[in-house]
């Protein structure tokens, strides 16, 4: 059994995945950690006598080899590494909601102090792609950024919403370091510097992501989802009431490959098989894991698995060693092993036991009430299944519906769909009461988002008294748009808003596109080019209009550019479509953009002018305080009593003035978010090529602060006219 | 000295009932053992360990399932002859598998527990004992509750039958022949009795008692009094004890204690000097341990604990040492022996894997028939469902066989579901439609591979009653699910008392009518939890209870065509007057109900609420200032500047913080309650008060004990 070969307990309290491990001196490694208080602390245990004196470090009150260095701003995200390869020493990087610290704990210098404006909610540290010296890079509202060891900003790009996970892995196998993104829309992104080579959705939002070798990297979900992807496709998943804090890789059992070390939220390590998932090791801290770290901490040339509670707890584990032939937990794998088999063994024999006692049923008198109680139903029931549209009355809002039926006149009892995303949790009972039992089920589906969803069914069939159900268990596919109904064509007014573009297929191939991600009723016969279909969305009653001419055009009219994008994003993987230039015009939604970009514009004036406020009250503090003491020392109580109440006015407008900063940063914050997401949404209108073009030239138009031409790049795909 | 014990997994045999396994007597010191073990298949097994392989001595035929196992023989020779309780017969094997004793005792119900002494036959069912002599019937006795187990003093020490019955209603009866000498009671539902060091200890005459609730004690019963010597609280709240043994596994000469608990925990108890006991070992198994047993089964000369758990695994924990100091050889071997069991278990599968698939085809054809049937493999379920004194929660504990897919929870009133840390199973609460489908509450648990046991806890509220359902799907084919019902009384966190306090004021309810004993009694049963259902002999009956949330008592006495129930908290009968005419006017019986409610009672509850509430309180301010406090304390380095107060909630922080992470909710519970009584108090009085109760919420937010009592006062 692996034991750990150091233990130490820290009386600082860590902030969950705030923790790194660097060599600050170029020699003797350190943990640095977030700690209460916008403090992050630096543990040291190898040059006791060293003792800073400057204004931002200082030691630690409770313990002789911590130093604390303070941020005064809640600490959102903490990386060490080598940012400058000539310094030979490693930096240690901040991010808070507002700034980026690139720090030198050895000179107690900082390297570059950057404001970061949409915030840093991860960091990463290496380098990316062709970019040759390594960059900081952070991940915050919709944005990411990335900083040299000066602080130039060498890479800038968006995504589709807020980053909480961020990682460098050689995802394409070139050599090459791609970057990937877990952000809150559930999207794992991997950019190549700045061009998005693949997306993957997920069930939650992604709060870790870590490369374990190659092309396979782990990620885990705010849901308690661990897993392994390698390149685009999972390899495994397992998912536990616990949440995930923190992930990371390490060869624990010696065997020359990574496993997946994963610190969870009630205090358990566990060591997981790249391959299976199989957990090969296991401990158990008395607290939430805070993060997982690997480093030589006791310096005798070992690298250990480094793993830190929320308490202070750090303990270190060596990889086991041949002898132990990964065999690191202390129950046997035999024993297991034939525990296993023996309880295999128990359910074939019971399974065995149940055919031998129907055999012996069917030889006894026909179907009766008091079979019913014990679970024997006709064995010729079937469940038949089927999923409409159901437009609502005025009692219940317009939904997909999934019917349940028996073959006979045995009843449902319940039904559970399991099923990921579109539940509050993730699964859905319906239980009718005792006096509506009946042999079919209609149950209502409001899927949130327009994703295929996969629901897991598993029917209750029996009769009235039954006290033993027979399960029934299937899988039905719900189609990415099955919140839109089909009507007629010529039924309300076609949507002003529209994307055009031209594809090289047959309309029987569209329209099995059609047949595959909508709802369409059984009647719905092919028609010939060309022909349009008209959907409404039973979330808001918007039209859909998809009209295909005899050259292969394709016209969709909807106010909803999401919606758009979705539909040509679903089109272009149906057909394996690899560059599709796209014509869009979305009136409404650019004239918000519009006014959105306008308040920007005034956010930043306002920022501006609050800044030069502040700045002018402090100044009159300083003096006023002066003068408060002057007359304190002069025992003119009186002045100095008055001037300690202009203080305490001005202290006030200062607290005044700061609320407004604030409300108007959150302000700023959403309205930037707002832009974000529109060239990331003017990207997905187009795919492959064009689509990157979009989104590198509407951020060089909102450099450039040229709102016309954004407009027209978002329109037509390009800058030039 | 520290205790090591490894575990060996011996054999799996059918689903055990508890005290199903026993060893038979070693042929000299240390020498190997063979097991005895009875299944709900009816089958009992006897087997030896021979080089790591389990080697049948005998198995008889399947029959009735068996639930009780229990060696025996001439007094002051080897206890070899094996008896075991199968539905209401008694049956007798040689230590060699043959049968000598087959007696049916045409009891109604079928036995539960059984002891036996020499020629005596002692015998419980439910309700009912009974003592034979060479089979035939000596004494009887009718319990008023549910009998869990019998024991007899050992008559060659003591030198008369001193039977004693471990009852539900938390009561140990000392019988005298058919009558009952004395009552003990005991802190909780007493599940288990076992003579202390295998013989009654120095006196003859000391009892082990083990509890559903998971207490220990020791008791001496002598012939006028019984003596408690010592007793275990369950402050870890482990599960409730299933099993208890004295055994010597230390070695240090003195017998230790061996329990096994019902939620897989082995412990060994050795005594110090003051023949107190003191825990020594644990291990948790992942299922309910049924049987234990000190011995040697699988090396000679290596003591070892020998259990049996609910799914029917005989496992032992043994002193011997896996990995021996002895060349590299002998680890080979023990490979090998290990290799051989796996492969023959593989080929054994492999061939019913096929025979499975043939049958699997068969069930598919048969399945296109009109005519066929189709029925489900029935499993057992193992359940529990008890209220918890020390959080007023109830817990509800499922365990299979197999292993658990999945657990639907259903109910119809309206209860909170807490989280377990002990459970891993991903809960998700769904959304309760909002038809009339009576669903308060529908939650899964998708279980992960190889639990057997799930465990949940469930908040009720008093006055709120219904039915829990659990729909368990375990992890075979055809896929199958068995549902379980649990009701939720009325006046769901009381529990049953044997002394309360009478000079509290109290508050009475009387009803009158025409109804019989057996009527009122099935109305108090459907009230109240722990009452037994069949109605107690006699004219009148008299029940205690105690609420385990705020401490107050209700009372019940009650004969055919009057009740009387009287209780300090205005509430209580309140819901027991609302429930009652409910029910009766269901039945259409005319029911008198007349109350006298003494005005003194409620303060005198608010009295009883206010040490808690005040704690409550205390401790939430005081968790709010932690963070804070810490905060401070790493600025400064030190807390020389903070008042005492503050230091002394700096030091019990983590104290603190665990004790309010035990008790969710516990303010807005007592706070509910106090709401209720307001509204109680006031609609005996015939006012509604119900526009008041922001009013009264607003004084509890600023809690003072004096402002309260005078807003009930006034209002």
């Amino acid at each position: 059994m692996l034991l750990p070969v150091f233990t130490l307990k820290l009386r600082h309290k860590i902030s969950p995945r705030m923790v790194a491990l660097g060599r600050y001196d170029g020699t003797h490694p350190c943990l640095a950690a977030a700690t209460q208080a916008g403090k992050v602390f630096i543990h040291n245990p190898h040059t006791r006598s060293q003792h800073f004196s400057a204004s931002r470090v200082f030691q630690s009150p409770l313990e002789s080899d911590v130093s604390l260095l303070n941020i005064n701003q809640a600490v959102s995200c903490l990386t060490a590494g080598v940012l400058n390869p000539e310094l030979g020493y490693d930096a240690l990087l901040v991010g808070t909601q507002t700034n980026l610290l690139a720090y030198d704990v050895y000179n107690n210098s900082d390297l570059f102090y950057r404001e970061a404006t949409d915030g840093a909610n991860a960091i990463v540290l290496g380098t990316l792609g062709d970019i040759s010296s390594p960059l900081a890079i952070i991940g915050g509202n919709c944005a990411l950024q990335g900083f040299d060891r000066e602080g130039n900003d060498l890479f800038w790009t968006v995504t589709g919403d807020n980053v909480h996970s961020l990682a460098l892995c050689d995802f394409d196998g070139d050599g090459k370091k791609e970057l990937l993104v877990g952000s809150e829309d559930f999207d794992i992104r991997v950019f190549k510097e700045d061009e998005i080579v693949a997306e993957m959705t997920e069930t939650e939002i992604i709060t870790s992501l870590c490369p374990m070798y190659g092309s396979r990297f782990g990620y885990a979900l705010s849901n308690g989802t661990v897993g392994v992807y390698d390149k685009t496709a999972r390899y495994w998943r397992i998912k536990s009431k616990n949440h995930a804090m923190s992930i990371h890789a390490f060869d624990l059992n010696s065997d020359g490959v990574c496993e997946l070390i994963t610190g969870w939220s009630n205090g358990k390590v566990d060591a997981r098989s790249d391959r299976t998932g199989e957990v090969i090791f296991k401990d158990n801290f008395s607290s939430a894991v805070a993060g997982v770290v690997e480093g030589d901490y006791r310096m005798d040339g070992h690298i250990q698995l480094i793993c830190c509670s929320v308490d202070g707890e750090i303990r270190g584990y060596l990889p086991g060693t041949a002898e132990m032939r990964g065999n690191l937990m202390d129950a046997s794998v035999e024993q297991d092993l034939i525990r296993e088999l023996s309880q295999k063994k128990q359910n074939l024999l019971l399974e065995l036991r149940n055919y031998e006692d129907n055999a012996k049923a069917e030889l006894s008198s026909p179907l009766n009430e008091a079979d019913g109680h014990g679970g024997i139903i006709p064995a010729n029931t079937k469940l038949h299944t089927a999923l409409s549209v159901n437009l609502g009355s005025e009692a219940q809002a317009a939904h997909a519906e999934l019917c349940i039926s028996t073959s006979n006149d045995t009843i449902i009892r319940a039904v559970l769909i399991f099923a990921e995303g579109i539940f509050l949790g993730e699964s859905h009972v319906v239980h009718p009461s005792i006096h509506n039992l009946s042999s079919s089920i209609r149950i209502p589906i409001t899927p949130p988002k327009d994703v295929p969803v996969d629901l897991h069914l598993k029917t209750f069939v029996g009769y009235r008294s039954s006290t033993q159900f027979h399960v029934f268990e299937l899988t039905r596919q719900l189609p990415r748009f099955s919140m839109y109904a089909l009507t007629s064509p010529d039924s309300g007014s076609e949507p002003l808003s529209y994307v055009n573009f031209i594809i090289a297929e047959r309309a029987q191939r569209v329209f099995m596109w059609l047949n595959q991600n909508f709802l369409l009723p059984e009647d719905t016969n092919i028609q010939n080019v060309p022909f349009q279909v008209c959907f409404t969305s039973l979330r808001n009653g918007g039209q859909l209009c998809i009209k295909i001419k005899l050259s292969g055009e394709i016209t969709i009219n909807t106010d909803d550019i999401d919606l758009a994008g979705d539909i040509i994003q679903s089109m272009a993987s149906f057909f394996a479509i690899e560059d599709l230039q796209v014509e869009a015009d979305f009136p409404v939604y650019f004239e918000e953009l519009r006014k959105v970009l306008v308040k920007v514009d005034e956010y930043h004036s306002v920022h501006q002018k609050l800044s030069a406020d502040m700045a002018d009250n402090s100044n009159l503090i300083r003096s006023l305080l002066v003068r408060a003491e002057d007359a304190r020392l002069m025992r003119d109580m009186k002045t100095m009593k008055n001037r300690y109440m202009e203080l305490y006015d001005l202290n006030k407008d200062l607290l005044n003035g700061y609320k407004i900063r604030c409300s108007n940063h959150t302000e700023l914050l959403g309205s930037l978010k707002a832009v974000n997401q529109a060239i990331q949404r003017a990207g997905r209108l187009r795919v492959g090529k064009p689509k990157n073009q979009v989104i590198t030239a509407c951020r060089d138009a909102i450099r450039s602060n040229n709102i016309n031409t954004l407009f027209r790049i978002m329109r037509v795909g390009t800058a030039s006219s | 000295m520290d205790l090591n014990l490894n575990r060996a997994d011996y054999l799996q045999v059918g689903v055990t009932s508890q005290k199903t396994m026993k060893l038979l007597p070693a042929s000299r010191y240390r020498a190997t053992q063979k097991v005895v073990v009875g299944d709900h298949d009816g089958v009992v097994m006897c087997f030896g360990m021979k080089k790591g392989e389990a080697v049948t001595v005998f198995k008889t035929l399947p029959g009735q399932k068996i639930a009780r196992l229990e060696l025996g023989g001439v007094l002051n020779t080897p206890q070899e002859k094996i008896f075991i309780a199968a539905g209401s017969e008694i049956r007798g094997f040689t230590k060699r598998g043959k049968q000598f004793l087959s007696f049916e005792t045409n009891l109604t119900e079928s036995i539960k527990a059984m002891h036996i002494s020499g020629s005596d036959l002692f015998l419980s069912a439910s309700y009912i004992y009974n003592h034979y002599c060479d089979c035939k019937d000596q004494h009887y006795y009718l319990s008023g509750d549910k009998i869990n187990d019998v024991i007899c003093l050992p008559v060659e020490r003591v030198l008369h039958d001193v039977p004693v019955l471990a009852c539900q209603d938390r009561v140990l009866r000392v019988l005298q022949g058919s009558d009952v000498m004395y009552e003990i009671e005991v802190p909780g539902p007493p599940t288990v009795l076992a003579l202390h060091n295998g013989n009654g200890g120095d006196s003859g005459e000391d009892l082990l008692f083990g509890t559903s609730d998971g207490k220990l004690g020791l008791i001496q019963i002598t012939t006028s009094k019984p003596i408690h010597k010592w007793e275990i609280r369950n402050e870890k709240k482990r599960g409730g004890i299933l099993c208890i043994d004295s055994f010597d596994i230390v070695g240090d000469g003195v017998k230790d204690l061996l329990v096994g608990r019902d939620d897989g925990m082995v412990e060994v108890y050795s005594f110090d000097n003051a023949n107190e006991p003191v825990l020594r070992f644990d291990q948790a198994l992942s299922e309910s341990v049924t049987s234990i047993q000190g011995g040697c089964v699988g090396k000679d000369g290596y003591d070892e604990i020998v259990v049996s758990t609910y799914s029917g695994w005989v496992t032992g924990l043994t002193t011997e040492p896996i990995h021996k100091e002895s060349g590299p050889g002998e680890e080979l071997k023990i490979n090998q022996e290990m290799q051989n069991k796996i492969s023959s278990l593989r080929s054994e599968l492999e061939h019913l894997q096929y025979k499975v698939l043939q049958e699997r085809e068969k069930y598919q054809q048969s399945s296109q028939s009109s005519k066929a049937k189709s029925a489900v493999p029935s499993f057992s379920v193992n359940d529990k469902f008890t209220l918890n004194k020390d959080d007023a929660s109830y817990s509800l504990i499922l365990e299979v066989q197999t292993a658990i897919d999945n657990v639907l929870i259903q109910s119809d009133v309206p209860i909170d579901l807490l989280d377990v840390d002990k459970n891993s199973a991903v809960v998700s609460f769904s959304s309760c439609d909002s038809e009339s489908n009576d669903n308060f509450l529908l939650a899964t648990y998708r279980c992960q591979a190889n639990t057997t046991r799930l465990e949940l806890k469930i908040r009720s509220i008093e006055g709120q009653y219904g039915t829990l359902q659990a729909y368990v799907t375990p992890r075979i084919q055809p896929k199958t699910c068995q549902v379980r019902q649990y009701l939720i009384k009325p006046l769901s966190l009381h529990q049953r008392t044997h002394f309360i306090d009478h000079d509290r004021p109290m508050n009475t309810l009387t009803l009158t009518g025409q109804f019989s004993f057996a009527e009122l009694h099935s109305w108090v049963v459907f009230c109240l939890p722990e009452v037994p259902e069949k109605p107690p002999a006699g004219e009148c009956v008299t029940f205690y209870f105690q609420n385990t949330f705020l401490d107050t008592q209700l009372e019940s006495t009650y004969r055919k065509g009057e009740g009387v129930f009287k209780s300090d908290n205005i509430s209580t009968i309140s819901i027991l007057k609302d429930v009652l005419s409910k029910e009766a006017t269901k039945r259409k019986i005319n029911l008198n109900i007349s109350y006298e409610i003494n005005e003194v009672s409620v303060k005198h509850t608010l009295k009883l609420i206010h040490p808690k509430l005040e704690y409550q309180l205390l401790l939430a301010k005081k968790v709010q200032l932690i963070d804070a406090l810490k905060e401070l304390q790493v600025h400064e380095g030190n807390t020389n500047f903070l008042i005492p107060e503050y230091r002394c909630i700096l030091e019990e922080a983590d104290h603190l913080q665990e004790e309010y992470k035990k008790q969710p909710a516990h303010l807005e519970r007592l706070y509910g309650m106090i709401t209720d009584l307001f509204i109680d108090k006031f609609k005996f009085k015939g006012t509604n008060v119900k526009t008041k109760v922001p009013l009264l919420l607003e004084i509890l937010d600023s809690y003072d004990q004096n402002a309260l009592i005078a807003f009930f006062d006034a209002a």
